[in-house]
């Protein structure tokens, strides 16, 4: 991510803004490159799957963009905190889905310590237009 | 044909080795390139005193637990909250991904486990991650 981009500070984030949405293909080589990392062998993400024409993808493919979805225009200032999150997963994903996901602004507010609170709501969905993943983040900004 | 848990069962461990290497692929696949855990210089010269972990790569392994024992309920229907980070997760860490089956809830012909899970470090008393899953297994998949 370049620096050059400027950050993401606590006014850009009225409640109610909605993020560009982020497209991409979940691939085989996406899937395995994950599995990969993560050192995840489930043979439900097995390549055998993917011979009958509906290979498995893990479903937290569906969420690994979720940060990266509002901050494809910016940089995260340092010293936020992330003081909640919750994932809930709709349908499972496989490969080939194109996923679309787009963050919303649900909250945005002082709380009575004067901290800067934003309340994040992700959602990914399918080419059918089906929720796959939906993502609540709660963060605590820092400026 | 997975296991049919019941309430206080045991998930069963996955044990998993973090270096800087594994980090870097997360890096490259999510596309979170933030100094902290990428590059060990600046890293060093902050108050974690080297890089760590992406939040994001624990809950990969939390959903790898639950995939293992519950398959396609939890893409279907799987909630994970509540998600504490207390503790960094660093390169040269063992850590242990485990969890507890705390309530069992019967809703028409399906089944609502409720678990506690957590990331674990040997060398560490608390857990460096925490958190609470819910999948609901229908009769006709259990």
């Amino acid at each position: 991510m370049s620096d050059s981009k400027p950050e993401l500070v606590f006014a850009d984030l009225p409640q109610g803004r909605q993020f560009t949405p982020l497209r991409y293909e979940v691939t085989p080589t996406m899937v395995d490159e994950y599995l990969r990392v993560v050192g995840d062998h489930n043979p439900l993400y097995g390549d055998q799957a993917q011979k009958s024409g509906n290979r498995l993808a893990p479903p937290g493919l569906a969420a690994i963009y979720a940060r990266l979805s509002y901050l494809q225009d910016n940089i995260m200032p340092s010293g936020g905190v992330l003081a909640g999150q919750e994932f809930s997963f709709r349908k499972p994903v496989s490969v080939g889905d194109v996923l679309t996901v787009r963050a919303e602004v649900m909250e945005s507010y002082l709380d009575d310590k004067e901290r800067k609170r934003v309340n994040f709501l992700i959602t990914a969905r399918d080419s059918k237009g089906d929720e796959v993943c939906l993502v609540r983040l709660y963060a605590i900004w820092p400026k | 044909m997975l296991k049919d848990y019941a309430s206080g069962e045991r998930l069963p461990e996955i044990k998993k080795d973090i270096d800087q290497k594994r980090i870097d692929g997360w890096a490259a696949l999510s596309g979170d390139f933030n100094r902290l855990h990428v590059d060990p210089v600046y890293a060093g010269k902050t108050h974690f005193k080297g890089t760590i972990a992406h939040g994001p790569m624990s809950l990969a392994f939390l959903n790898e637990l639950m995939m293992t024992c519950f398959g396609r309920a939890w893409a279907r229907g799987g909630l994970l909250r509540e998600v504490r980070f207390l503790a960094p997760i660093r390169p040269g860490d063992s850590i242990r991904i485990g969890g507890v089956v705390e309530q069992v809830t019967e809703q028409g012909s399906g089944r609502t486990l409720h678990c506690r899970l957590e990331i674990s470090k040997p060398n560490l008393e608390k857990s460096a991650v925490t958190g609470l899953a819910e999948v609901t297994i229908d009769g006709a998949q259990a």
